[in-house]
This record gives structure tokens, sequence and C-alpha cells, in this order.
């Protein structure tokens, strides 16, 4: 996974390569895919546990002040 | 880099952008705290955390998708050729500055000893995709759900603003050839493009509850803290210096881009590679900012939620030319974008019951508008572009800045990039009853459960005796 093992060989060649993250060249796709899974995950659980949320506060019909009961001294 | 100078002029221009994503945080910073300031107590936590989780859905898209529309879109693709291949195809190719080197598995979207610049100039941008998102955040506070959210800040930050960029605000965008468009430091590609799309989905969002009478008349929700208000705008104007800063390229030899041939001048540009100086732009700013406050609190009769706002659409006005005004026409530019603005707020609050809880579309919208209109007539005839002047509607070349063009950009800002999109995926949104929160939670408070179970913590551990 080491795409540099040793700085002076690596700086001293004759073309310097530039990318030095673990896995330069060939784990770009993979990473990209995998961010994107994450990304879009995030969405499918954030949007299941807001829907569940909502509803379970909207089925206990609070009145507009009764918020100010939950207020506290801390 | 193996000469001293050009290692000191690279590495000094990633220290510059890098400065300036710093200061621009505080941009963000200012959004979240006057956006609690201006919600009620019962949704300060949700408020708060729907701005903040914009942060990373931007952030990814924008590495994914967004950076590479920048640099893809320039031409349209099909309205004018690209000055690096003459194509009106999108820029894929080998070009220097093509989207090809930012697609998302490149090696130059990473660690890389042969380029320090890409990351800070990506994430300069990312700071205004932020700010775009921010702006859209504030207007629809309190009734909109966060996963709603989620989707159209993507939409703003990394879809919408990136193809406006990379039109009217790239050395090689079509809207500088075909229209002479001039927008340094983004009235429009920013402002005027994000109260559009706020206003968009403001259209369909519909008001707070209680926000108009049953006669429809509007009632005031004034911000429930003005201090955390104050606080927030001041840091917003503290990061719109670093928003300047990133806007310029710091230093650069025009001589040889130019070809003009044996001349060597060194100078800061901005985006579109014209000169200018960034000790130029700072007394633009200052003045710009102090006549947005100067009309703002004739205008507003000292109100202080107004004013702050003022000073802020009294830059936004002038942004677009502020790269070349002198600084007292900086300074009235800013008090006109301002009385506008403000006016036009309220105007459209009654005339068509639109509840923009921090008057975002007013503050960046309208006084963004009003700032490319007034940028079109105040620098007609200067060039857009130092590479060629040429015919409006040519397209090989460079359109000069003028009144029509400027006027075509701002609609294109406002309304084709911003109002349209905002509208429609809204709508989308809407019709899948994802849009907004049920009408219960919004009059319980966002925030109900969580106070809830803090008041149960809290009679807890008073009640506890070890």
């Amino acid at each position: 996974m080491a795409t540099v093992t040793n700085w002076i060989d690596h700086l001293s060649a004759e073309e310097v390569v530039g990318a030095i993250y673990p896995g330069a060249g060939s784990s770009e796709t993979l990473l990209v895919i995998l961010g994107v899974v994450f990304w879009l995950g995030f969405h499918v659980l954030q949007n299941m546990s807001e829907s569940e949320e909502l509803s379970k506060l909207a089925r206990k019909r609070h009145g507009a002040n009764d918020h100010k009961s939950n207020v506290t001294e801390w | 880099m193996t000469d001293q100078l050009s290692a000191l002029t690279v590495i000094f221009t990633e220290f510059y952008y890098w400065i300036t994503v710093v200061l621009m945080f505080l941009i963000h910073v200012g959004f979240c705290m006057y956006e609690v300031g201006a919600s009620r107590y019962k949704h300060h936590q949700h408020t708060l955390m729907k701005n903040t989780m914009l942060i990373p859905l931007v952030t990814v898209t924008w590495f994914f998708f967004g950076w590479w529309i920048y640099w893809a879109f320039p031409t349209g693709p099909g309205i004018a050729p690209s000055i690096m291949n003459e194509s009106v195809a999108l820029i894929t190719d080998e070009s220097t500055f093509s989207a090809k080197w930012y697609q998302p598995n490149t090696e130059f979207m990473a660690v890389n000893l042969g380029d320090h610049i890409s990351g800070v100039f990506w994430a300069a941008f990312l700071l205004f995709s932020w700010t775009a998102a921010s702006i859209v955040s504030g207007a629809i506070i309190e009734r909109i759900t966060t996963f709603a959210f989620g989707i159209l800040a993507i939409a703003i930050g990394s879809v919408f603003w990136t193809i406006d960029a990379a039109w009217g605000w790239h050395f090689d965008g079509w809207m500088l050839k075909i229209l002479g468009y001039h927008d340094a430091y983004a009235s429009g590609v920013i402002h005027a493009i994000a109260g559009g799309f706020a206003l968009g989905v403001l259209m369909v969002l519909g008001p707070r509850i209680g926000k108009f009478s049953s006669s429809g008349e509007p009632r005031n929700i004034g911000p429930r803290n003005p201090w955390l208000v104050t606080i927030g705008l001041f840091l917003i104007y503290t990061g719109f210096w670093g928003f300047y800063a990133a806007c310029n390229i710091p230093i650069f030899d025009l001589g040889p881009e130019y070809g003009m041939e044996g001349v060597t001048y060194w100078t800061a540009t901005n985006i579109y590679v014209t000169p200018t100086t960034l000790s130029g732009i700072t007394m633009n700013f200052l003045m710009s900012l102090s006549g947005g406050l100067l009309a703002g609190y004739v205008v507003a009769k000292g109100d202080p939620f107004w004013t702050y706002s003022s000073g802020l659409a009294g830059i936004i006005c002038a942004s677009a030319g502020n790269d070349l005004y002198h600084p007292i026409q900086a300074m009235l530019i800013g008090a006109i974008g301002v009385v506008i603005a403000y006016k036009l707020h309220y105007w459209v609050e009654r005339t068509f019951k639109i509840d923009d809880a921090v008057g975002a579309v007013a503050v960046h919208g309208y006084a963004g508008v009003a700032g490319l209109i007034i940028c079109g007539f105040v620098l007609n005839g200067y060039p857009s572009s130092g590479y060629s002047v040429g015919a409006m509607w040519d397209g090989s070349t460079y359109a000069s800045i003028n009144p029509l063009g400027q006027f075509l950009g701002a609609i294109v800002m406002f309304l084709v990039l911003g109002l349209i999109p905002g509208w429609i995926i809204a709508k989308i949104l809407h019709a899948m009853g994802k849009l907004r929160i049920p009408r219960e939670v919004e009059i319980a408070g966002l925030d109900y459960n969580l106070m809830e179970a803090d008041r149960d913590s809290e009679k807890a551990v008073s009640s506890a005796t070890r």
C-alpha cells in the first residue's frame, strides 16, 4: 500500500512522482465508490430517522407554549 | 520545485488561499449564529443542525462533482468556444485547465507534490458553495425538513452555483464572451443566484404558521436573540474579507499571459485575470459597507436587524465592480442597493405573502441583481477580459462590459439558475411529502423532544442524593 518507502530515493528520482498517498494510481476509483456509498447512505439513514421523529412528535399534538414546561435551569 | 523564486511564488499563493479559507469559515460561523438568533427558542437546536450539516454535504459533493462542473462547463456547453481548445463542448480534454484533472479519482484531487494550488483553490471555491447554501438556509427556518434542506443545499452549493461560476466567473466563461458579463466579487454568481433560489423554495414552502393574519397582513416575527444576530453578522462581515481576497489571484505576470512580447507585469488580478489591487478592493469593501450601513439606518429607521443586514447588502451590491470602482462610487452603489432591497422585501412580503425569515432574498438576491445592473452602467466599455476585446454576441472574442449584458446576466443568475431550479426541486420534494415538517411539529417546536429529554435529565439529577 505504501507509495513511498524511502524519501531520498523518491525525491532524487529523475522525475519525482507527485502523488504520495497510500494506494496512489490503483485505489482512487474504489475510494470514490466507497465515498459515494457513504454519502448516499447518510441521506437514507437521516431521512428514516427524521421521518420517525417528526411523526412521533406530530402524534402528541403539543400546544404552541407546551415547550415552556421543558425549559431547564441548567 | 527547484527554483527558489518560483517556489516562493507558488508557496505564497498556496498560503494566501489557505488564509482566505480560514477567514471564510467565519462566514459560516456567522450564518449559524445569525440563524439561531433569528429562530424561536423551541426551534434553536434543529435550526443550528440544519445549517451545520450543509458543511459535510456540500463538501463531499463538491469533491465528487461540484469542482468538476466548474472546469467542464465554461462553454455552456454549446454556447461559446473555449479559448483553450476552440471547442464548444464540455472541457474534458487535455487542456491545461480541463475538468479532466479534477475528476474525484485523479491524482490531483489528493496530496500531490507537483501541485500546491488545486487543493486550496478547491477549498476557497467550496467555502463560496457553503455560503450559497447558507444564504438559502436562513430564509426557510422553522418549517423545512433537514432532509429537504440537505438536497437543496447540494443543488445550490454543488450544482447550480458552480454552473453559474463556470459561465460567468471563469476566464473562459461564455457569459464574458457573449454578454461582456462582469461580476468580480460575486454580486450575481453567489448572492443573486442564492437569493433567487431561496425565493423559488419559499414560493413552494409557504410562510411560518402565524406569519400572516387572516386578512393577509404580515406580522413581525423578530429575532429572538438580537445579540447573537449581531455577533453573527459581524462574523459574516469578517469572513467577507477572506471572500474578497479569495476572489483574487494574488500574484500573476500578465505580460506573457496576454501574449505581450517582452512585457513583464506582475500584479494581483480578479478571477477573470484582469488587473486590480488587494489594496484598492479593501477600500471599496469598507466604503460599500459604510454606504450600506448609512442607508440602512435611515431607511429602516435605526432598526438594528436591518441596519446590520444593510451593511452586508451594501457590500453585495457594489461587489460586481469593486475591482474597478472609485471608493465613493462603491459607497453610493452600496447605499442604492440597500434602499432597493429593503423596499422590495416588504413589497414582495405584502403582495405575494412570501415569508423570508431573515431577509435573505432581499439582502442577497435583490441587492445582488441591483449590483449587476448598476455595474453595467458604471463600468460600461471596460473589457470583460484581457485576452481579447470583441463585439457582443460574437462568442469567439470577449465583449466589453455593458448594461444590457449585465441585465441579461442578472436574469441568468437570479431566475434561470436560481429561482427556477429552486422552485422545481422544492416542488418535487413537496410532492414526495418531504419538504415541510408536519403542522403539529411546527406548533410544538422542532426541539420539543430534545427539551423534554433535557428536563427529565435535570429532574433526575436534581433529585439525586449520590
